[in-house]
């Protein structure tokens, strides 16, 4: 979005807020705010935040004391939103301008007073002045280190021993200049090594109840030369950049978070297009891009980051619209997947809505659907689990593979104060207790999201511009395929002509953007019936009333072709499971069983025909003529 | 850029960092007509200025400005040197 539009939203945000709808003008604020804008967003966001009175937004309390030695007061405010996106009301404490150790060794200062649940004590690389001769040896660098290492250990036990707070102390961002120059890395005795020492000593003096906050690796990911502004440090005793405020907020925010409510511990994941590229019922094993070429190794590198992940601790699930045969299949026998099924906590491949898999999951392994992050490529499902379950969340995955774990990486889903062997032994104790739910019944009502997509479905016939979409939709198709014909484009263009053949494409849109031609249909006209010899659809679309819509497509043309019965075909494969009832669910009642197990179906056309409830609005291509 | 475009840009940065629509600034205009007009929101001034104008400001060349007529003669001539 441009800073024109942002501002144009910010001041539709404070007309919400003037009439007095907080909760909206809230999640609009969540919704627009990223960490990477810049101050003079990242203020405004504060500021429409503080004009919003926090007790009608469902937030719960914190305290914190920001100890600094720099001006903080403007952070203050957006650190105050970005705990609010958390969750958070949050009250700060903040000591007069460097006199940390004056608060903290007072066993009277307000500070106690406060109750502090966190202490952050904000230091910045000039608070650290470590200096030694020009070549000291390495003990005397260690000593020089180790002395100042005590001053702040000192103070974390003071403040431990008067309050049973969390503490977060800032390790030093490396400053940009360097009097040696590179030389500086070089040596153990230069002002940048021994900053380097100080961080690496501050982590390995860290106890229970001290979290080092990572300032070096949030400035390094900032850009040193755009973190470090001297006029401000000099003029108002700013330490770091107005512009990096938002990045410092929310990371800050996401830590806190994983401390007061508990880390996330299950990632559940979409399969096709997730974990590998493809769609596994479509395209088959070898089909599936996994393993070789630029998008097959993004899939594994992607794969390998969520082993990482499991490996530390984070439960892997699966939560995929496909049969469960197919989808472990690529587990058992695909070379390249490095993912096992003894990695999945609790694997759901079927055609059940998310939301109710979900919270199956959460159900199975015993945890709150708060501690759920969920990833899937189908923006679609993404806004169904959003909506319905607001409790998990969604990660916005970008379109390209590659991005993938940027994208997980930026969201800072993972945070945690502390580490315990028992994080990584958890995959092993949840397989062990996962509760088997079958047979849960379907208790989302979608019908109020499926009218909230502002579905259109554009019906046509097919012609040059889409022939070869039309007969590719029909070739690729597996899995929502009744009768897995197949047809060449030569032979599918010669249908075009054919009196006797009707050929139909249905495009769908809706507000996530347009699926494009997601299901093709091939009507042969035979005496009297009106036969469907095709009909494929994308399994994208599926379960959005789309089939419905299709079905009574067919009955109209059948009308107008004056048929008496209308009759279905069902070929049974292996992969066309999903639509081995389809026919009966619309209505037609089974005609005739082969041998095989090829069923026929039919829809008396003089008997009272099925109704059809869905959401989709019907348009129609400028070439549907009446006697196409 | 004109100095009447200046002045309209650096009006709706006021009206921003003091969220009042109604803010008219003029060339005697000084802190002490605008009660929010703190240290701190001077500092939130200067970073929208910057930022809006794209340049960079002497910080102690500001300390010294008396009025608001002067922020924008020093503003002009770092943009149209």
């Amino acid at each position: 979005m441009t800073q024109e539009k942002q501002i144009i939203k910010l001041k539709s945000i404070k007309k919400e807020i003037q009439k007095g709808h907080f909760t909206d003008a809230f999640q609009d604020l969540v919704t627009l705010s990223e960490q990477e804008h810049d101050f003079t967003l990242q203020s405004r966001y504060a500021s429409l935040f503080n004009s919003i009175p926090s007790e009608k937004l469902k937030l719960k309390d914190l305290r914190l004391a920001l100890l600094a030695t720099s001006t903080v007061d403007h952070f203050i405010d957006i650190l105050k939103f970005w705990l609010a996106k958390q969750g958070f009301r949050v009250e700060i404490f903040s000591s007069p301008f460097n006199t940390i150790s004056q608060t903290v060794l007072n066993p009277k200062s307000d500070l106690y007073g406060f109750a502090p649940e966190f202490v952050w004590i904000f230091n910045n690389y000039r608070d650290v002045k470590l200096s030694v001769p020009f070549g000291a040896s390495p003990r005397e660098c260690d000593a020089a280190v180790d002395i100042i290492i005590k001053e702040f250990v000192e103070l974390w036990d003071v403040i431990r021993k008067q309050s049973s707070c969390h503490i977060l102390q800032n390790n030093i961002d490396l400053p940009n200049s360097r009097i040696f120059g590179n030389l500086e890395g070089s040596v153990g005795w230069s002002q940048t090594s021994l900053l380097r020492k100080f961080n690496l000593s501050l982590a390995l003096s860290s106890r229970p109840g001290v979290t080092i906050f990572d300032m070096d690796y949030l400035s390094s990911l900032f850009g040193k030369n755009d973190w470090h502004d001297a006029r401000y440090w000099h003029y108002s005793k700013h330490a770091f950049s107005f512009d990096a405020s938002g990045l410092v907020a929310s990371q800050a925010a996401s830590l806190i978070a994983a401390g007061k409510v508990g880390a996330k511990k299950c990632l559940i994941l979409d399969l096709d297009n997730t974990l590998w590229g493809g769609v596994i019922g479509d395209d088959g094993l070898n089909g599936i891009q996994l393993g070789h070429g630029a998008e097959g190794e993004a899939f594994l590198e992607f794969q390998k980051y969520l082993l990482a992940l499991k490996k530390r601790g984070i439960l892997l699930s699966i939560c995929s619209k496909n049969e469960e045969n197919i989808a472990s299949d690529v587990f058992l026998n695909h070379p390249d997947m490095l993912i096992q099924l003894d990695d999945i906590a609790v694997f759901k491949a079927n055609w059940k809505n998310k939301p109710d898999n979900i919270r199956d999951i959460a159900a199975a392994l015993n945890i709150g659907l708060d501690s759920i992050v969920f990833i899937d490529d189908n923006p679609f499902e993404r806004q169904l689990v959003r909506k319905i379950l607001p409790e998990v969340t969604v990660v916005d995955l970008p379109e390209d593979p590659t991005s993938f774990i940027g994208a997980i990486e930026r969201g800072s889903f993972f945070e945690s104060l502390a580490f315990s062997n028992e994080d990584s032994n958890r995959n092993q104790f949840y397989k062990e207790n996962t509760i088997r739910s079958e047979h849960q019944k379907q208790f989302v009502n979608l019908n109020e999201f499926l009218i909230d997509l502002e579905m259109e479905s554009e019906v046509g016939q097919v012609n040059e511009q889409n022939l070869s979409r039309f007969t590719q939709l029909i070739n690729k198709s597996n899995q929502f395929h009744l009768t897995t014909t197949r047809y060449t484009e030569a032979q599918v263009r010669s249908m075009i002509n054919d009196k006797m053949t009707i050929l139909r494409y249905f495009c769908l849109i809706d507000r996530f953007g347009n699926n494009g031609l997601i299901s093709a249909l091939i009507i042969k006209l035979q005496p009297e019936i009106f036969y469907v010899d095709t009909w494929v659809m994308s399994c994208r679309v599926f379960s959005r009333g789309m089939e419905e819509f299709i079905c009574s497509e067919i009955i109209s043309m059948a009308k107008l072709e004056k048929s008496n019965f209308i009759i279905g075909k069902y070929i049974p494969s292996k992969k066309n499971k999903i639509v081995s009832s389809l026919y009966e669910r619309l209505g037609f009642k089974l005609a005739k069983t082969e041998a095989g197990g090829t069923t026929y179906w039919e829809l008396n056309m003089k008997e009272p025909l099925p109704k059809f409830s869905h959401t989709i609005k019907r348009s129609e291509s400028k070439n549907l003529s009446p006697e196409n | 850029m004109e100095r009447q475009e200046i002045v309209n840009k650096m009006n709706s940065i006021f009206c921003d960092v003091f969220d009042d629509d109604s803010i008219k600034i003029s060339d005697n205009m000084t802190s002490s007509d605008i009660e929010e007009w703190d240290s701190l929101n001077q500092i939130t001034l200067v970073v929208n200025i910057e930022k809006i104008f794209d340049l960079k400001l002497n910080l102690v060349e500001i300390g010294k400005l008396e009025n608001t007529g002067e922020m924008i003669e020093l503003i002009s001539r770092k943009i149209n040197p």
